[in-house]
């Protein structure tokens, strides 16, 4: 296999999702805290979640709660990983520059 | 995996809704579908008012709509396990211009019931007057 291809679109609600992320990078959010932050809507969310999972900027994992217990099913996190943290910053970073140029 | 204790049966709206959010995640690629699944059922139960927990379900189905022609055009197996590694691989160059296919296709679909909506309620509001006339000595 080759080297993962970490391209993504970059689309409006993309940089949401992301912006909403680097708040604090080492956080871990379900789909429905994204939508909470960014109020993006569910079939627009998932299909971006899933795209920068797939290009190595997220990683997902179940949450480690025990369903019975908690009294709800468990979710499913999303986190930046440090080539995520690293390209998002430097999306941001592109876009300041280009605004301020 | 998917908990059976918590697929209990929901009468009414929450039945549909649960419908709709199983029903989107099945048309999702087979190794994505049951994560979708619960991933999708887990976040509805965040959701407290009804619209958003309908808006959710809906936005579930057209997810699904996005992943799948994203997920087409790689034309990756789902049987290839490197594959659902990642569990996705996107499908970024075909461009159709200004709309995506989904959502062309969503167009499309909303035009058309906008279209029958609006010839039924026109139909229905001016009904057609039938004039009776009695003619005199018969």
């Amino acid at each position: 296999m080759g080297r993962k291809d970490t391209k993504v679109r970059m689309s409006l609600q993309t940089l949401r999702v992301l912006e909403a992320f680097l708040e604090n990078p080492t956080l871990q959010l379900a789909g429905a805290d994204v939508h909470q932050r960014c109020g993006i809507a569910s079939g627009t969310l998932y299909p971006i979640l899933l795209r920068l999972e797939s290009a190595g900027w997220f990683v997902s994992q179940w949450e480690s709660v025990d369903p019975s217990s908690a009294g709800r099913p468990r979710r499913r996190l999303y986190r930046l990983t440090s080539t995520g943290l690293r390209l998002a910053s430097e999306v941001f970073a592109s876009f300041n520059r280009g605004l301020l140029a | 995996m998917i908990r059976r204790g918590h697929r209990a049966m929901h009468p009414g709206p929450e039945g549909v809704i649960h419908w709709l959010i199983r029903h989107a995640a099945r048309g999702a690629p087979d190794y994505l579908s049951s994560r979708l699944e619960e991933e999708w059922l887990a976040d509805l139960e965040s959701r407290s008012s009804a619209l958003s927990r309908v808006r959710l379900a809906c936005g579930c189905c057209w997810a699904t709509v996005v992943i799948a022609t994203e997920y087409a055009g790689t034309g990756v197996s789902t049987t290839v396990p490197a594959a659902a590694v990642r569990g996705y691989v996107p499908r970024t160059e075909k461009n159709f211009g200004y709309f995506s296919l989904g959502a062309g296709t969503l167009f499309l679909i909303l035009g058309l019931h906008a279209a029958l909506f609006s010839g039924l309620v026109t139909t229905f509001s001016n009904p057609a007057s039938i004039e009776v006339t009695v003619l005199p000595g018969r």
